[in-house]
């Protein structure tokens, strides 16, 4: 059964070691290359952490379940900080072709709970392959030329 | 059908990376070649409010697509110092420019002033045709072939053109193949 960006954003985070709440799912990074959920930030901003994806023992419909609070990290490089920062988010923004034509806003992805691997992304009423993912970033969601609507 | 813009739609569009989604710059202008009736390349605009010029240029080769909505890049390895650029990218020569130039057919008469370039949507940056002021008034659009004679004063088409001058881009993009085609050249 998948799960979806819109679906998880707000579900809190535990530790299955303490039972404590951690916190809440600001956003999921996405690895475009290996179209998967590299990791998951928890808050946002400053206080902002990080739970790579292999670090999770389970991704549920209720809660994001880690082994400890020791899984929890900052954000690494640049692009960890600008995620952290909320700038990254996928859903929302523009989508454009790799030839440079806009083909609607990024609604939702669905990914695979089990494996983080990403499986569709609807972009306005349509829903497109993940593998037509090339890249994204603060300004734009870029897709193959492929999935750009005959003139 | 081929999807055409201009020139000045070009101008002021984010010059975005594929990988990663980022507007690293805007376009400032186009520099064209026409006797290769391509672009060679681009100034830049930092991007923002506040924007001002960047010293890189764009060479059209370091361009992955020209769009509607945004020049696409692979990364900004791509903006080139302008020094670093070719010649023709870096330092473009004056006077090679067709805007307000005289379009005249090879039989001599004139089609019109060139007052932008239409290029073919998602290309690196192929001219296709100009728009024109017409001698009664008027915009038009001209399809060209692949390279005309061009002076710096006036530009020379073949007479068949006059047959292909069409009212707006749209009907530009439907007329560039048949052109072409009664050319010899599609």
């Amino acid at each position: 059964m998948s799960d979806s960006f819109r679906r998880a954003a707000g579900r809190k985070v535990i530790s299955r070691a303490s039972a404590r709440v951690l916190g809440a799912v600001h956003d999921l990074l996405v690895d475009a290359e290996q179209e998967r959920i590299a990791a998951v930030i928890i808050g946002r901003g400053r206080k902002a952490q990080l739970v790579d994806w292999a670090q999770l023992s389970g991704f549920g419909p209720d809660a994001v379940m880690v082994s400890d609070e020791g899984a929890l990290r900052p954000p690494s490089d640049d692009r960890e900080r600008a995620a952290a920062d909320g700038k990254l988010g996928l859903v929302g923004k523009r989508t454009l072709t790799e030839r440079g034509n806009e083909v609607g806003t990024l609604e939702d992805i669905t990914f695979d709970p089990e494996t983080g691997v990403v499986e569709m992304l609807r972009i306005g009423d349509r829903e497109i392959p993940a593998g037509s993912l090339l890249g994204s970033g603060p300004y734009a969601v870029v897709i193959d030329a492929g999935q750009e609507p005959p003139p | 059908m081929k999807l055409l813009v201009t020139a000045s739609q070009i101008r002021g569009l984010p010059v975005v990376t594929i990988r990663g989604g980022e507007d690293v710059a805007e376009v400032r202008d186009v520099i064209y070649s026409p006797e290769a009736g391509r672009l060679v390349g681009m100034t830049l605009n930092k991007r923002g409010f506040f924007s001002g010029r960047r010293r890189e240029v764009l060479p059209a080769d370091a361009v992955h697509a020209i769009g509607r909505h945004a020049v696409m890049i692979v990364d900004d390895s791509s903006l080139t110092a302008r020094d670093d650029a070719p010649d023709d990218v870096g330092r473009p020569a004056t006077g090679r420019n067709v805007i307000g130039n005289d379009v005249l057919t090879e039989g001599g008469r004139s089609l019109g002033v060139v007052r932008d370039l239409a290029l073919l949507v998602g290309s690196t940056g192929e001219v296709v045709g100009y728009q024109i002021e017409k001698p009664t008034g008027g915009q038009g659009y001209i399809p060209l072939p692949a390279q005309v004679a061009v002076s710096g004063a006036a530009l020379v088409v073949p007479d068949v053109t006059e047959e292909f001058v069409r009212d707006d881009l749209v009907g530009l993009g439907a007329a560039v193949d048949d052109f072409r085609a009664r050319l010899g050249l599609a």
